[in-house]
């Protein structure tokens, strides 16, 4: 039951996103329920007043504002000074993070495929829209992660996507302390993960919280984990640490697995949603495309 | 609910040893499939719960496990055998009569068992259903009871005593065992009621008289149950089918050397008409055979002629299949009846007193080769008749023929007599003067005068004589009767009114008649020895009952006697005084040879002739004293739930292997 769908870096990124899929991507947008301060003028509207086309209000002038600004035909008619404030566009911090511990690798197709696909994905759509994208594997390897910016930077991404392997066994809250330090900003989260740590994902998610992220958990459960094809005497091992757990599997047992599963998503579901971030469960035999045209359009995630 | 535990302790140790090895087993068996997976965070949690007594919930949550227990602890069950009394008994003491008869051998109850063998299965589950408090004894009997265990409440024994009990060939009477039963039940007061000093050795206490028998015997009368309260078990069935032999017997023909008749009566006591082959065989050798056919309660005679057999012969008279090959036996329920054995024993010899002053032709006579094989002759003179020997001798009728030639005793013998040329008593009177005698008749039909040519003799001088009432003249002459015999209080005395010898003037001996040179003399004398002397007398075996002790009489002079059956191994019986033997390893029928000296000197039979063992058909009551006693209608036994624990045991077991299989496939 051990996959290791090690492929050729080719067939992998052709794997990981196809034309159709792509051309479908540049459609979309990513939504972010909050509006950051970018660094550098995109295509997003920002809440900050700026210069871009779109009239967003007026205001009284007070010493020391642009005069550029000031709207000389109320001037003329009401003889008061009023700025006019138009809506900046702004750029967007995207993060996909891909847990690649070795849980992730595992079902057909693994479940640290589909992410990858999924950050690809994402990414490419923040790619599009002129957003700062970073697709970063949780762990040492996002260190090396680069920050792409524009439509030209898919072929870096992919790359750098198809170099990430798994067994980067670092616990959720060590890998997004490292991931919040080394990125100061604020921007959108997408934490594409099994969440299966068992040290807990909750510290994880409140420091991303804390920091200020727009954060998407992306949950991606194999088939498998669902419903285990598993009965009888079995020695069940961890793939991460290689703790044995010696088990007697039946329908009873099987019973308690499923409810054990159901408390541990909605525990994951009522978490994230006192938090006011996104969860998102995604099934590995779901295809990647469905996924980001139909189901995020559903969710709201992108538009 | 009771419980009869099959299993010693030690064996239950044994069998406790079994679940615990399962346990074990289990565990050590149990090869867990290490499987990876992803992670163990949801699984750990799962069983989060489970690790905390881990050992016992492996076994809880093991179905398989589970189940083997439980068929294990329903083999426990069942060999516990739970089982409930399907009636209780009203008293605590039970008193088993279990019939040993012959007629318990047939085998017409279920499976063809044998009826002793239901009867016995009966009892063992009536001993099974007791419970602590009861006492039982079993006493079984034939023609006589057996005590084979008196009152007791251990279970185990009666068992072992039931287990010894076994079917004979024996008529039956129930009466020594309704004695035993009630000797034991019904305690008689030890002295005259009143006596302050008269301790009561045991109190009479009611008890169950439970009856296994198929009623063949005769009611008792004058019988008191007292406290006992009878109850029947009729053993058998109605549709019962028996052809017996109830009557076989074989005789020579007194009138005719050599030749033997056999007659044998066999008996239909069964439901429905039947056919079979009668077949005799004669020193083991088949001689005749004969078809019967009868209904339902008939009964026919058959007899077999037998020619030249003059010597011993043992007979033996088969029931024969009609329709199967030859020998075949006859099936019916009854087999022991099918067979009759009977014996023609070897001629007797005769002790003969020859009182005479000389009689060369007697003498001759009584020396032929065939009268010395059956005639031991005494010679005395007419002074032996004035000795208290002779006095004793006659008194006692010790010979078994006294010839008296020309002379006269004062008193008759209590024996056989046979005068020559004499009148014996004061009843007999001459009928005519001496004379030359011509004999005119010849009465052929007295077994005495087979064979005689007597129309040539010479007679010189002989007379006429007259007898008592009832005389019967066997050869008459011109003058009258010339042979004549009569009886006298169960003898008979031979009269013969001629001299063979007389005494000339001289003193010196002539003949009177030429008949001690014909042919005829020595026949004559053959038949008297034969039919007077009484060679011939008692020629056929006596038949006994099995289990009757035998008594005979052989030659005193002998120490021991060989006794066979057929052409069995020979028991040596020694003879007690004045030559008595005693046989007492009768329970097998068949013609039993007795043996001395290599030589054949008796010969008896045993037979199961009796109509009531032969009447299988099952009563349906029996008169006890002034009680009738009907045969229970329902049999109490024990309901048993062990077969039923077995079947549950292997249902699990087989549900348990198809769960097994589901799993691992």
């Amino acid at each position: 039951m051990h996959y290791n769908s090690r492929m050729s870096a080719t067939t992998e990124s052709l794997a990981l996103l196809s034309p159709e899929l792509l051309a479908k991507l540049e459609r979309l947008e990513l939504v972010s329920r909050k509006v950051f301060r970018g660094r550098m003028k995109g295509e997003r509207r920002s809440r900050r007043k700026g210069q871009s086309v779109e009239f967003a209000d007026f205001r009284n002038y007070v010493a020391g504002d642009d005069l550029r600004l000031i709207d000389w035909n109320l001037y003329a008619r009401l003889d008061q000074l009023f700025l006019k404030l138009f809506q900046e566009e702004e750029d967007l911090h995207i993060y996909p993070l891909v847990d690649v511990s070795e849980s992730m690798n595992f079902g057909t197709p693994t479940k640290l495929h589909v992410a990858k696909q999924l950050a690809a994905a994402l990414g490419y759509v923040g790619l599009c829209r002129a957003d700062r994208v970073s697709v970063q594997a949780l762990g040492n390897q996002g260190r090396r992660a680069p920050v792409l910016r524009g439509r030209s930077g898919l072929w870096k991404m992919l790359q750098y996507l198809d170099s990430v392997t798994s067994g980067d066994n670092v616990s959720l809250h060590d890998a997004i302390k490292d991931f919040s330090l080394r990125n100061s900003g604020t921007g959108v989260v997408i934490l594409i993960s099994d969440l299966m740590d068992k040290g807990g994902y909750e510290s994880a998610l409140r420091m991303l919280v804390g920091r200020r992220m727009d954060v998407f958990v992306m949950h991606v459960l194999s088939p498998e984990e669902i419903d285990p094809p598993l009965r009888g005497d079995r020695r069940l091992i961890d793939a991460e640490d290689g703790d044995e757990t010696e088990i007697t599997i039946n329908a009873y047992v099987l019973k308690r697995y499923q409810e054990t599963l159901q408390s541990f998503i909605s525990s994951v579901k009522t978490f994230c949603s006192r938090r006011s971030i996104v969860y998102l469960p995604v099934r590995t035999d779901q295809p990647v495309d469905d996924v980001m045209t139909r189901y995020l359009r559903q969710r709201g995630v992108v538009r | 609910m009771s419980w009869i535990s099959t299993l010693d302790r030690w064996q239950w140790a044994l069998f406790a040893a079994v679940p615990i090895g399962i346990i074990l087993l289990y565990f050590l068996k149990l090869r867990r499939e290490p499987v990876e997976i992803p992670s163990t965070y949801l699984w750990s949690r799962t069983v989060e719960d489970l690790h905390v007594n881990s050992l016992f919930q492996r076994i809880r949550r093991n179905l398989l496990l589970f189940l083997q227990l439980l068929a294990v602890a329903l083999a426990a069950f069942a060999l516990l055998r739970p089982g409930i009394r399907g009636q209780t008994s009203a008293q605590p003491r039970s008193i088993f009569l279990l019939d040993a008869s012959a007629s318990m051998m047939a085998r017409d109850t279920e499976g063809r068992q044998n009826r002793f063998e239901t009867a016995r299965k009966m009892i063992r589950d009536r001993i099974d259903a007791m419970d602590d408090r009861e006492t039982a004894m079993l006493i079984t009997f034939s023609d006589r009871a057996e005590v084979l265990q008196s009152f007791t409440s251990d279970r185990n024994r009666l068992r072992a005593a039931l287990d010894q009990a076994q079917v004979t060939n024996r008529p039956t009477d129930i009466i020594g065992a309704l004695e035993a039963a009630d000797g034991l039940a019904n305690p008689r007061r030890s002295s005259t009621t009143g006596d302050e000093n008269d301790v009561q050795v045991a109190d009479p206490q009611p008890a169950d008289l439970l009856v296994y028998s198929d009623g063949g015997f005769r009611d008792v009368e004058g019988f008191d149950v007292g406290n006992l309260k009878p109850v029947y078990r009729k053993i058998g069935s109605d549709q019962a089918r028996n052809l017996a032999i109830t009557a076989f017997n074989a005789d020579r023909n007194v009138e005719q050397a050599g030749a033997a008749k056999a007659f044998g009566t066999i008996n239909n006591f069964g439901a429905s008409e039947e056919t079979c082959n009668v077949s005799l065989y004669v020193n083991g050798q088949w001689r005749d055979s004969a078809s019967v056919t009868l209904g339902s309660g008939e009964e026919t005679g058959l007899s077999f002629s037998l020619a030249d057999q003059e010597d011993a012969a043992t007979l033996e008279v088969r029931l024969e299949s009609s329709t199967g090959g030859s020998d075949q036996p006859f099936e019916d329920d009854l087999l022991i009846d099918n067979y009759a054995y009977a014996g023609l024993r070897p001629l007797r010899t005769v002790s003969v007193l020859v009182i005479t002053t000389g009689n060369k032709p007697l003498r001759l006579g009584l020396s032929t080769d065939n009268a010395a094989k059956i005639c031991v002759p005494t010679f005395k003179s007419p002074d032996y008749l004035q000795t208290p020997e002779y006095a004793g001798r006659a008194e006692a009728g010790l010979d078994d023929l006294i010839i008296y030639d020309r002379c006269r005793p004062e008193a008759l013998p209590n024996t056989n007599t046979f005068f020559i040329g004499a009148l014996p008593s004061d009843q007999w009177s001459w009928a005519s003067e001496p004379g030359q005698t011509i004999l005119v008749d010849v009465d052929r039909t007295h077994p005495m005068m087979q064979y005689l040519e007597l129309f040539s003799l010479l007679i010189f001088q002989g007379r006429a004589v007259e007898g008592p009432p009832g005389t019967r003249e066997l050869v008459g002459g011109d003058a009258g009767t010339v042979l004549a015999l009569a009886p006298r209080d169960g003898y008979q005395d031979l009269v013969l009114g001629f001299e063979l010898i007389t005494t000339g003037e001289d003193g010196s001996p002539q003949t009177n008649t030429n008949w001690y040179a014909e042919r005829s003399w020595p026949v004559f004398l053959l038949n008297v020895l034969r039919y007077l002397a009484g060679a011939a007398d008692a020629t056929s075996a006596p038949s006994f009952l099995p289990g009757d002790t035998i008594r005979l009489r052989v030659e005193s002079q002998l120490e021991s006697v060989d006794i066979a059956r057929g052409n069995g191994t020979p028991e040596t019986v020694p003879t007690g005084a004045s030559g008595s033997v005693e046989y007492v390893d009768s329970d097998v029928p068949g013609a039993y040879k007795v043996i001395a000296n290599g030589k054949l000197v008796d010969l008896f039979c045993i037979n199961l002739f009796g109509g009531r063992e032969s009447d299988i058909l099952p009563r349906e009551s029996f008169d006890l004293g002034y009680e009738t006693v009907e045969t229970a209608g329902t049999v109490e036994t024990r309901k048993e739930y062990w077969r039923w624990l077995l079947l549950g045991m292997l249902a699990l077991i087989a549900v348990e292997w198809w769960l097994y299989n589901r799993r691992i496939a």
